[in-house]
């Protein structure tokens, strides 16, 4: 029998707000984030809108000295794990213990991150020297410490918010930080779950943070055919690709053992998660869906339960021809004709990549703790090829308290996580 | 309750700097020939650190007989193809289409994903006079490659050796520095452990040996500048080390239940017995001079072994041989030794091979589960004079045979992230 895991915080902060609150407000109230691009001048190209998140930074990290060596992703990751560790009440109740006690609570705190990683703003710190260089690399190689930063690569690691939130929290134990394009968020939930389970920590914090619209980015995705010019439609028949956002996104895990305990509130139960890649290639995507039916069936068999408990399903939804098609074939697969009813949240808040998995898990909490399935609020029409398929532009109710939560990516990549909320 | 299941390292694939297979490179690290020489993977003349670790006259297409994937392929993605190939091969075993479900897959990957040659295309469209503009990408004649986009994805390597080999189960790439490889073994373990494979390919790749990595490490001033001796550059534990040496490559094994291993047949060369992980919580630039951080991974890995720290014979160190990781890393295998520091084997294959960053934690614990196989203890060249910082038994002169009943593995990343792996002798399992 595995023991009970309890999430005991939330946090969150993208283009439709800086608490979970905000978000699920605007989810609920039909606002969309998806609006011009400001981040840079983008009025003659083909693609010019995204889910900006406009969160001052002083306000995401209160720290100044910090901005200088950190990216923007990691301003966002740090501000949301900082959210899920506060509403937790764990560094209130370590203020409790004595030294001797603090000391194990510390190694045994977790840290899970899904990192977006290795983007292209970074590189342009060195552009002037490629410029000064004119095209001679030995000349280059004795001027570029002349304009860019000694702590570069610092700035830039991967990894930062692992690092940065440790040292923030005094969170020093089992962590892992995972690069795996969208997959990243989702993957760290499950990781530090597993890593409770499995007794190699009492309590973990889980983080998925990215900032993918960059010029370079955009430009890419744009040409592959994945990018809306104008907004996400989940299922509908004229979907027309996503819509990029950004930010992070946040959960506090520990067992229920701990957590009752010490008197905190539980906002619900990780139950399980799967994980499967259709081996296709960095964009290839199986229209049968068989890679995110194994995952979800992998998931289900994790939490030992079966299809008929799913009470929602917060779908990957991404508003791709391909994706959006084969995930409503592999939940047809899974559920056959008892398909719980089914919602997305990219029109909202927009595609974080790293951070959508995690992201939609929180909102998913949310939702259900409040007993309703969000309408999707951008569907006009109902892509008939799906039918019957439970999507709704209006609020529906959820057929139980739990909530399976689907993300894709990159690599043929599928997770699957089942939750439960707690009222 | 059920017992935990005991995961075999049945396969093992290497390409690093001093060779281009696994029995080749095991064969120079116990001669303590050095990888160690003069950048030529491009012109390092200007800058202030000219040496490195390369792996040489490699051709991937000797191993991989498929144009197309290559194509798509970076360097070190090349690397790993390899590497895993020939993991693969030694196993006996590989996916197919009725178990690849049941195939899993994990990675430590560099972070580096654009090319120099690709900056400088984006220099002359976008930022003529060095500043970033972005509607320069608009061009009409900008030489937009979908290909070096997906080559520059963070999961790309995934992608490739996901599809090349079948694997369709749970897959995942991690980065944490230079802690990445022994990560995703961890990581790789513990899948096993809880069911949700029955086989998994894991390991890392990473190359830094390129315009942008080493000028990162040398704004950093973490490499060593001995430009005009590269084979002694590297000198981990020695008084007068001066930084690392970047090194490049790829190292894969194949991982399964040792009850099936054995049911099949298969050679074991040895447990993959635990893992232990842990951050620092220190400085982002800096290690704990005491060792805390390390000493909890290491605690964690032993514990997770389910022996006690008398049992470990030779320890296969971080050692990059920069000043203050050596002392951190003493001062922790000290305090998890105890009276025992003096008479545990200790080395750094990085004084042979160079620091191969994310593919160093994958490449040194194929290293460990040889040298538990051979009843060697490798080399830790180039050192000469002693650190009182760095009070360990370290394998000096030439390897060593000694029987080893578990050996561990240190990797210690940036940023703080600490990974130990605990390897045991199947002499002493069975």
């Amino acid at each position: 029998m595995n023991a009970k895991i309890v999430f005991t915080g939330l946090g969150a902060v993208c283009g439709a707000g800086k608490t979970v609150d905000e978000i699920f407000d605007a989810i609920v109230n039909g606002r969309s984030a998806v609006a011009p691009i400001k981040q840079f001048d983008a009025s003659r190209w083909p693609v010019r809108v995204a889910a900006e998140c406009n969160v001052e930074n002083k306000i995401l990290v209160a720290d100044r000295k910090l901005h200088k060596s950190i990216s923007r992703t990691d301003m966002f990751g740090i501000y949301a794990a900082d959210s899920a560790i506060r509403q937790s009440g764990l560094p209130a109740h370590r203020e409790t213990l004595d030294a001797a006690a603090t000391i194990h609570f510390n190694d045994r705190s977790g840290i899970f991150a899904g990192s977006g990683g290795g983007n292209y703003y970074c590189n342009y710190d060195f552009l002037p020297a490629i410029a000064a260089a004119g095209g001679d690399l030995k000349i280059f190689g004795g001027q570029f410490t002349e304009s860019v930063n000694p702590m570069w690569l610092l700035r830039h690691l991967p990894n930062n918010v692992l690092c940065h939130v440790g040292i923030r929290q005094n969170f020093k134990g089992a962590n892992a930080c995972i690069t795996n394009h969208c997959t990243g968020g989702a993957l760290a939930v499950a990781e530090a779950a597993a890593a409770i389970r499995a007794g190699e920590a009492d309590r973990a914090v889980a983080v998925g943070h990215d900032t993918p619209f960059e010029p370079e980015t955009l430009f890419h995705y744009q040409r592959l055919g994945l990018l809306s010019p104008e907004i996400v439609r989940p299922f509908d028949r004229d979907r027309s690709g996503t819509v990029f956002g950004e930010g992070a996104a946040s959960v506090m895990l520990e067992t229920a053992a701990d957590a009752q305990a010490r008197h905190a509130a539980s906002l619900g139960e990780f139950l399980g998660s799967g994980c499967a890649t259709e081996a296709t290639g960095v964009f290839g995507i199986r229209p049968d869906g068989d890679g995110l039916s194994q995952a979800i069936q992998n998931a289900l068999a994790d939490a030992g339960i079966s299809p008929g408990a799913v009470g929602m399903i917060v779908a990957h939804g991404n508003g791709t021809h391909a994706s959006d098609a084969s995930e409503a074939r592999a939940i047809r697969r899974v559920f056959g004709e008892k398909i719980p009813p089914i919602t997305g949240f990219k029109w909202a808040y927009g595609h974080l990549i790293a951070a959508s998995g995690i992201l939609d898990l929180v909102l998913a909490l949310t939702a259900l703790r409040k007993k309703i399935v969000p309408g999707i609020h951008t569907l006009n029409f109902p892509d008939p090829e799906f039918a019957p398929f439970p999507v709704s532009k209006t609020a529906q109710p959820p057929r139980s308290d739990i909530a399976l939560v689907l993300c894709r990516g990159f690599g043929g990549m599928n997770v699957a996580l089942l939750a439960r909320a707690n009222p | 309750m059920t017992p935990r299941r005991r995961i075999a390292i049945t396969g093992i694939g290497m390409v690093t700097p001093v060779g281009n297979d696994a029995r080749s490179t095991w064969a120079n690290l116990q001669a303590g020939r050095s990888g160690l020489a003069t950048i030529r993977n491009f012109d390092a003349s200007g800058f202030p650190v000219r040496i490195g670790a390369e792996v040489k006259s490699f051709d991937a297409a000797a191993v991989i007989n498929n144009p197309k994937l290559l194509k798509l392929a970076t360097r070190p993605h090349q690397f790993a193809l390899a590497a895993a190939e020939e993991a693969l091969t030694d196993a006996g075993i590989r996916p197919a289409i009725s178990d690849g479900h049941r195939w899993g897959f994990t990675v430590g990957a560099g972070m580096m994903g654009v090319n120099y040659r690709e900056l400088e295309t984006v220099q002359k469209f976008c930022a003529p006079d060095g500043e970033f503009q972005p509607d320069g990408l608009l061009a009409e004649d900008f030489p937009a490659d979908p290909l070096a986009f997906s080559r520059s994805q963070t999961n790309a390597g995934l992608a490739l050796l996901t599809r090349h080999f079948g694997i369709r189960g749970y897959a995942t790439a991690v980065h944490t520095a230079c802690a990445s490889g022994g990560q995703a073994l961890g990581t790789a373990l513990k899948v096993l452990r809880r069911g949700h494979a029955d086989f998994m390919l894991a390991g890392g790749f990473d190359s830094m040996l390129n315009p942008i990595g080493i000028a990162a490490f040398c704004l950093l001033g973490a490499l060593s500048t001995d430009n005009d001796a590269p084979e002694r550059a590297s000198r981990p534990f020695d008084a007068t080390r001066n930084g690392f040496v970047m090194g490049e490559g790829a190292g894969f094994l194949v991982l399964e239940n040792w009850d099936s291993a054995r049911k099949r047949g298969a050679k074991i060369y040895a447990e993959l017995a635990g893992d232990g992980n842990s951050l620092s919580c220190y400085r982002i630039t800096d290690s704990p001079p005491d060792g805390d951080g390390p000493i909890q991974a290491i605690q964690q890995a032993i514990a997770d072994a389910g022996i006690s720290a008398d049992e470990i014979d030779y320890v296969n160190a971080h050692g990059t041989s920069t000043q203050m990781n050596d002392k951190s890393e003493c001062a922790a295998l000290r305090a998890v030794l105890k009276s025992r520091v003096g008479d545990v084997l200790v080395s750094s294959t990085k004084s042979c091979m160079g620091h191969l960053i994310a593919a160093a934690g994958a490449v040194e614990a194929a290293v460990c589960a040889l040298a538990i196989r051979d009843g060697i203890a490798p080399v830790n060249a180039n050192y000469s004079l002693p650190d009182p910082d760095c009070n360990v038994n370290l394998v000096r002169g030439k390897s060593k045979p000694v029987r080893i009943r578990a050996a561990i593995s240190n990797s210690l990343g940036f940023g703080g992230s600490n990974s130990c792996l605990v390897f045991r002798n199947p002499e002493e399992v069975e």
